[in-house]
Order: structure tokens, then sequence, then C-alpha cells
């Protein structure tokens, strides 16, 4: 764009009058072709722009409506706090819309699997705490294996039976909260491993561990979708399960990964729970299930499967998470916090459609790029002045 | 064979009166006071408000979508009706005040249909997140206050009963509002197999482009199936208020998912294009008598939710490996991906 700044000096006939705008309109054809080219190349980086934008919007305004309580280093501690656990469930049901499906149990398992940590540690504490204290690992690692079991059974449901995901997780969630209720006798247990509390006050200077732990998890994950075959795998099913299965890659093998690996990162998010609060109950997190789809689907993940970005995840479980302390600091109901989750939600969702359809119309009007004679390509730069 | 498929139902209604009947029959020998025609108003009278949800969920369910904001904006109108009523114009006649439900219901159902139609949207998404909206609005402006007391029209019609005896064991009544329901349930049931709306319901469901191509004014039916599901909704919430004799906000949502879970029992088809009235009613009931059941039984209630689920996939599954045994038969490929592939393509 130089051209437009630098008088061209070598400009040469024809001159606009003669042949109007035509090497312009070649160019514009090139920067198109080019700009579609890393469009199509790195798919969707346009939503994860897009959660930029909204990120630094999000938290200039609320940083200018409250400066005080809401750039406070407290309130940005507990945002990072916060955003682990919610940012995990939302990376696991991204992978299950990634396939075309949906994990709505995720929750449920979640909390399941810091109700069996919790039950252990205070089983083994009550008798013999040093011991409890000594096998935390052992127990965390049960919370997490009850996850994977958890992932096990929907993946049994939804790739060998063949329910519907959204269906066969709606089930199980029922038999899990259920479960949980049972269990818990309705009523909130107390008591995490003190390691795994520690854990969670701990902080990196001003960035908490568990932040950390979340960050880690997303990167693992991106890997694994971007770099692996089955990462690959899992896309192409949901882009296209034809395709897939004409490609001789196992539907049932996929969805049976997607759906364990979503069952252990809930697992996971069940220890991030207590990390955070040393307390479990059964219906802790209720209101995950809507706000784990919100992210999931702001983060630029397509609910008909076969893209999703864990960076897009990522920024908008932050994005969420500063709408929520904003609110907050800014001394808004929590009710209110619900109304603008929805209204994001739609309005993003509004906003891609409207610039799907004019990309889409765009594309149409437009005919291919006209036969270009040689010769005229070097000048097509130098001309865009006298087009403007 | 042609007699046991009529029996069995498009549906599998029969399969599902049957299981209903084998329940009946054997809580009937477990316990001879089941069998009595005050369980059966009750079993009624806790079906109402299900059952109204029911019929809602499975209109949107028939087209093709699935809305889970239905509670929301059952507690929404009622709520704000009912309260409307208690703070400013207390001698509100009845019809009035269920009126004014409705049409707030028909407004925020509106709004659902219009989104959901006009930009071609994923409906279970977009009603998550009108849920969310609507519950929030509803505290925000209207008031999250419990009122114990319902305006006097609106209370004096908690006590109307329709059939009302005494029976050896105490009195059998049926609610007003049940027999409210059993009327929607024939209207739904006439609107669905007798009109051109139902038959548009069940053509988009089956595939939108094809009922487009046919002449079927996509957008307009769509936006008409939330318009219904507000209306609907709004009845269930005042039912519900008059029932409980009560209005309080925080009742009804967070249920949804029992519905849809009924629903789905009952036959209908998640991808749209399927359901049947009769499955739905079956469906509902079902779930109050094995609710009832585990009670009687002495199951403890925590269980109940868990029920709920395991039915759920016993239903679901059984249905999903017979679709994919006739699928092997015929040698089509999977027909659930493959519709949602033509979608894709579609969109």
């Amino acid at each position: 764009m130089s051209a437009k700044t630098t008088p061209d000096r070598r400009a040469t006939p024809p001159s606009p009058a003669q042949s109007p705008q035509r090497p312009a309109a070649r160019f514009n054809d090139r920067l198109e072709q080019a700009t579609r080219g890393a469009m199509a190349r790195v798919a969707g980086n346009r939503k994860t722009g897009r959660m930029v934008v909204a990120f630094v919007l999000a938290f200039s305004i609320f940083a200018i409506a409250n400066p005080r309580v809401f750039l406070s280093p407290l309130n940005m501690q507990n945002i990072g706090v916060a955003a682990p656990e919610i940012g995990v469930i939302a990376i696991a049901m991204m992978l299950a819309m990634l396939t075309g499906g949906i994990d709505l149990s995720l929750v449920a398992i979640a909390n399941l699997s810091a109700i069996t940590i919790v039950s252990l540690y205070s089983g083994i504490a009550a008798s013999d705490p040093a011991l409890a204290e000594s096998l935390t690992i052992p127990i965390l690692l049960a919370g997490v294996v009850v996850g994977i079991g958890c992932g096990v059974l929907n993946s049994v449901l939804v790739s060998v039976v063949g329910i519907t995901p959204i269906l066969a997780t709606l089930g199980t969630m029922q038999i899990l909260n259920g479960i949980a209720v049972v269990t818990t006798g309705g009523s909130t247990l107390y008591g995490a491993p003190a390691g795994l509390s520690a854990f969670g006050r701990t902080a990196l200077g001003p960035v908490p561990l568990l932040f950390v732990v979340f960050i880690v998890i997303a990167a693992l994950v991106a890997l694994f979708v971007s770099r692996t075959p089955l990462g690959r795998k899992i896309q192409l099913e949901g882009a296209n399960p034809v395709a897939a299965r004409y490609s001789g890659i196992s539907s049932r093998t996929v969805l049976t990964s997607t759906y364990t690996i979503g069952g252990a990162l809930a697992g996971v998010a069940g220890v991030l729970f207590l990390a955070r609060n040393p307390t479990a109950s059964a219906d802790y997190g209720a209101s995950y299930v809507l706000l784990v789809i919100v992210i999931a689907v702001l983060g630029g993940t397509n609910p008909n499967g076969g893209f999703a970005s864990v960076a897009g995840i990522v920024l908008a479980t932050l994005t969420l998470q500063i709408v929520s302390s904003g609110f907050t600091a800014l001394r808004l109901s929590s009710y209110e916090y619900a109304i603008a989750q929805g209204v994001i939600l739609i309005a993003v969702m509004v906003l891609d459609y409207l610039m799907a359809n004019r990309r889409s119309r765009r594309s149409r009007v437009e005919p291919g790029p006209p036969p270009t004679p040689p010769g005229l390509a070097d000048s097509s730069s130098t001309t865009l002045t006298d087009s403007h | 064979m042609q007699m046991l498929r009529t029996l069995r139902g498009s549906n599998n209604e029969g399969v599902l009166a049957l299981v209903l009947l084998t329940l009946i029959i054997a809580m009937s020998i477990i316990s001879p006071a089941f069998l009595s025609a005050g369980t059966a108003f009750s079993t009624l009278r806790s079906a109402t408000v299900p059952l109204i949800f029911a019929l809602a969920v499975l209109v949107v369910i028939v087209s093709g979508g699935i809305d889970v904001s239905f509670a929301a904006v059952a507690i929404f109108s009622a709520y704000t009706a009912v309260s409307f009523a208690i703070t400013t114009a207390p001698d509100l006649p009845a019809f009035a005040i269920i009126g004014f439900a409705i049409a707030i219901g028909a407004v925020l159902g509106l709004f659902n249909g219009v989104v959901i139609a006009r930009f071609r949207l994923p409906t279970l998404i977009v009603t998550l997140g009108t849920q969310g909206v609507f519950v929030g609005v509803m505290y925000t402006y209207v008031g999250a206050t419990y009122y114990a007391q319902l305006p006097p029209s609106l209370a004096s019609l908690s006590s109307v009963t329709v059939i009302d005896f005494a029976t050896g064991t105490g009195r059998a009544s049926l609610h007003v509002m049940a027999v409210v329901a059993i009327g929607l349930s024939l209207i739904i049931w006439w609107m669905l197999t007798r009109t051109m709306f139902g038959r548009a319901l069940y053509a988009i469901g089956g595939d939108a482009e094809a009922a487009r191509r046919a002449g079927f004014r996509v957008m307009r039916t769509q936006v008409l199936v939330y318009v219904l599901v507000g209306v609907l909704a709004a009845i269930a919430g005042v039912a519900h208020m008059v029932m409980g004799r009560s209005a309080n906000p925080q009742d009804l949502v967070g249920d949804e998912l029992d519905i849809i879970a009924a629903v789905v029992l009952g036959g209908a088809s998640i991808f749209g294009g399927r359901g049947s009235v009769l499955g739905t009613v079956l469906g509902v009931i079902l779930i109050q008598v094995i609710n009832n059941s585990l009670l009687l039984a002495g199951v403890p209630s925590a269980w109940l939710r868990a029920a709920v689920g395991m039915l759920l996939i016993a239903g679901v599954g059984i249905q999903a490996i017979a679709a994919r045994k006739k699928a092997r038969r015929v040698h089509t490929v999977d027909e659930q991906k493959a519709d949602r592939v033509v979608e894709e393509v579609a969109s």
C-alpha cells in the first residue's frame, strides 16, 4: 500500500483515462486471492481475531468504568483463578462439538470427580490424616479416573449403541447427577487435600498456578487437535462424516476417543474445582452447562462440527470471566450477567451469519479473475493511486 | 404381522403403552391401593404442567428444532402477569390475567422464532441464550418477590374441580387445569394431523429444503412454531401457579431436560419430522407413573433423576439399535450423519 503515499514516478501509460482501472482491478483480484488463500490456510483466524477484539474491548470498558476495583491485583487474580475450571470444561465441550456432537454431562462428571476426591480424602483422613495427605496424588488421580470412566460410558452410548450425542449425554447427565445427589445426600461435602488447596493458592509472580495449568492443558489439546493423526481425524469426522468414512476413518474410534478425552478433561476440572474451593456438591456449577456452550460457540467452534480453535476458547473464557467480574465491579447482579451472556451469544451468532452471508454473496456476484495479458503485471501496483 | 405393526404404532406408541400397562399392573399387584381413581386423577394432576410443556416441545421437535427456553418463557409470562395483577390491578378477572400471560408468552416466542428463522441459527444455542436473557430480565426488571397469595380471581380457580367424588380411601378430584391440558392435547393432535400447518411442520422437520421447494413457507411456519410454544408455555406457567396457589419466580426453570426426555421417550425424533401427541402423552404419563411408583416403593427421591436418565438412555438406545439394524438390512449409509451433511451443504 506504499503506492498510496509515494506518488508514482514510474507510472507509465496506459493512463487511467484510456484503460480505466484495469490494473487496479487486477491488483485487487490478486490481493483478494492472496487473502483468501491465507484465510483458507488458517481458517478461523478471523474468529480468533474477533475474540481478541472482544477481549480487549471488554477489558477496556470495565477498566475505564471502574478502574479502582476492576484493575486491582486481587480482581485480576480472581479472574485468573476462576477461569481455569470453566475453560477446561469448555475445551472438552469444544472437542465434542468438533465431531458435530455435544456433551451436556461434562459439569456432572466434574462434580462427580470432585465428590469422589472429597469422599476418598475425608474417608482416609478420618482414620489417618497423614496417610490421606501423602496419598494426595493417587486420590486426585482417582477423581480423574472417575471422569474417564464417565467419558467411556458416554462414548459407548454414542459410538457403539449409536444414540445421538445430545440425548446420550442428556441421559448420562441425569444419571451422574442423580448418583451425585444420592452419594452426597444432597448436602455439601467439605475437605480436600491440603496440598491441593495450597497449590490453588500458589502464584508464579502475578500469575496464579491454576491459570498456568489451564494454559498448559489448552496448549496440549491444541497440539493434539492440530498435530496428531487422531486430532486430524476428529476434525474430518466433524467436517464431513461421509468423507471421513470413505477415507477409512473409523467413526467409532474417533467418537470413543473424543468422549473419553472429554470425560478426562471434566475429571481434571473437578480437581480444579477443589483446588479453588475445598467443597463438593451435586449442584455446583449448575449454570456452567449454558456458560460452557456459550464459550465454545463464542470461541469460534462450529456447533455442526469440523472447526474449532483452542486459542478462541481460551480468549472467550477470559472475556466472559472479565465481563462477569466487571459486572460485579459495577455492582450489577448475576441476573444481569445472565442477560449479558445470552445477548452476547445471540449477537455473535447473528453477526457471524451476516458476515458469512455477505462473503458468500460477494463471491457469488464476482466472476473469476479475468484473463490477464502478460507484461502488465508489474505496473499494477504502481497505478493503484490512479484508481483512488 | 400387519396388525402387530398397527398396534405398535408409527412411533412405537404401542410399545410405550405396553410398558405403561405392565408397570401399572405390577404396581397394583404390589400395592392394591395403587389402582384407584384417586391415583389416576392425582397422576393426571401432577402430569398437567409437564404435559402442556411436552406438547410445546413436541411441536418444536417435529419441526426439526429444539427449545430449552420454554420453562423460562412460562415463568416469565405467568409471573409477570400475576405480579402485575397483584401490585396494580387486584380486581382483574382470571381470563384477563391468563390472556395477558399468553400475550407475553407469544411475544417471547416471537422473539425466539424471528432470531431462529431469520438468521437460520442452531435452535438449541439460540434458546439457551434467550433462556438466560428471559430469566435475567424477569429478575432484574419484573421482580423476584415470592407471592404466597394469588390475585383473588386466580385463587378461586385453584379449587375448581371438574369431577369430584368420594371413594373408599378419600376423595378423587380432577382439577380444571388437568382438563385444560387434555383439551390442549386434543387441539395439538388435531393441528398436527388435520391441518396444513401440521403437515408443514412434519415437512420442514423432515427436510427444510424439500419443504421449501414443495411450496411451504418455511420461515413463516418456523416463527409461528415458536409463537405457539410461547403461548403453550404461558398456559403451563399459569396452570403451575394456579395449582400451586403461589407465584414463585424460581420455579419451573431447570427441569427443561426432563420434559425433552419425556417427549423423546414418546417416540419423537430429535432430528425432526417424527412424533405424535399420543406418544408424547404416554411418555409424560409413564415418567409420572414411574416417579409415583418409586416413591410408593420407598426408593429415595434422589434416585428419581437418575431413573429418568436411565429410562431415556434405555428408550433411545433401543430405538437407535433398531434403526441401525434396519439400516443394515437395506444397505443405506448412516442416515443421521448423511442428514447432517446435507444440512451443512444447504446452509
